[in-house]
């Protein structure tokens, strides 16, 4: 336990000087500040740049607009910029050597692994979190209209999706040695998992569900529980590529 | 005006936060002088003059791995 505290920390102190804390709550935040505006700037703006004489009829935005903003932006920009951020989890310290040393002095392989998951699981909480607060502040400041439901548990279904695929990042880092390496995997996982949702039967256990009915629970087109199967395949899959990325990296020559 | 007069509560958090993350990299960028790839002057005009991207892209590509 003592050892999975100090390695915890030490990954937290190393976010923080590597600027990775920084860059991550600074975008995301900016995200959450960026969603609400542009939810209600863009019925504005597109009425001004349309032609002389076209006169289109927009609908009042609302909550569920800014809502949808969330739901894109931190799917896109906010995962690819953690994904991004987190590329070199194990290869830059690898390469460095620094890992090696704590090793050699009887540093357990799996701590490594554990708390390095951990802590970028911490940091991803604190982003989406950050985000979700901000919005959720601005849109109940100008959009009032308490159309929006299940926000909690959506977002939820968001972080747990980013929780999957921050541990198909960490199992990738140990298969291969450049950063770049584990971003490509991590990319091929996204796009099975996006040519597996064209059929209707995969749908409900699919992962991929997680990040793309959002919008649906918020409008409460579907129910809460129609998702618990594809919750219940994420968690299972988070565990078993974390067993498995202790297993490949205990047994790997470093 | 008339824009920023009725949207300040979006806009200056949206600026301090941008300016952060601008200084912190521009800060970065002057003290080091090893990058992955490019010279100090290409990182300088990408961090200012690219909003967000920039700052993002020296720390994620271009910050040098030696500290």
């Amino acid at each position: 336990m003592k050892h999975y505290l100090v390695f915890f920390k030490k990954e937290l102190l190393e976010y923080n000087r590597t600027y990775k804390l920084l860059i991550l709550l600074l975008v995301f935040l900016i995200l959450g500040i960026m969603n609400p505006l542009t939810a209600k700037l863009t019925p504005d703006l597109l009425a001004k740049f349309m032609p002389e004489g076209v006169s289109i009829t927009l609908p009042e935005p609302s909550s569920l607009d800014s809502w949808a903003q969330f739901y894109k932006n931190v799917t896109q920009m906010g995962l690819i910029v953690t994904i991004l951020v987190f590329s070199g989890v194990l290869s830059s310290e690898l390469s460095k050597g620094t890992l090696i040393i704590l090793l050699t002095k009887g540093l357990p392989r799996r701590v490594v692994i554990l708390a390095k998951y951990m802590s970028m699981l911490v940091l991803w909480s604190a982003s989406i979190l950050t985000s979700f607060l901000v919005t959720w502040a601005y849109t109940v400041y100008i959009f009032p209209d308490g159309k929006s439901a299940n926000l909690l548990f959506s977002m939820f279904c968001l972080w747990l999706y980013g929780a999957l695929l921050l541990a198909v990042l960490l199992l990738a880092a140990t298969l291969v040695k450049s950063s770049y390496g584990s971003l490509l995997i991590t990319g091929v996982v996204v796009v099975l998992l996006t040519i597996l949702n064209i059929a209707p039967a995969i749908q409900q256990y699919n992962p991929l569900s997680l990040a793309a009915k959002n919008m649906d629970l918020v409008m409460q087109n579907i129910e809460p529980s129609s998702l618990f199967p594809a919750i219940g395949v994420t968690v299972l899959a988070t565990v078993v590529l974390l067993f498995a990325a202790v297993v490949i990296f205990r047994k790997k020559q470093l | 005006m008339e824009v920023l007069k009725e949207y300040w509560v979006f806009i200056v958090p949206l600026i301090i936060a941008e300016l952060a993350l601008m200084v912190a990299a521009l800060t970065h960028v002057l003290r080091h002088s090893n990058y992955r790839f490019g010279s100090r002057a290409l990182w300088i005009f990408i961090v200012v003059f690219f909003q967000i991207i920039g700052p993002l892209a020296y720390f994620i590509f271009g910050r040098g791995v030696d500290e």
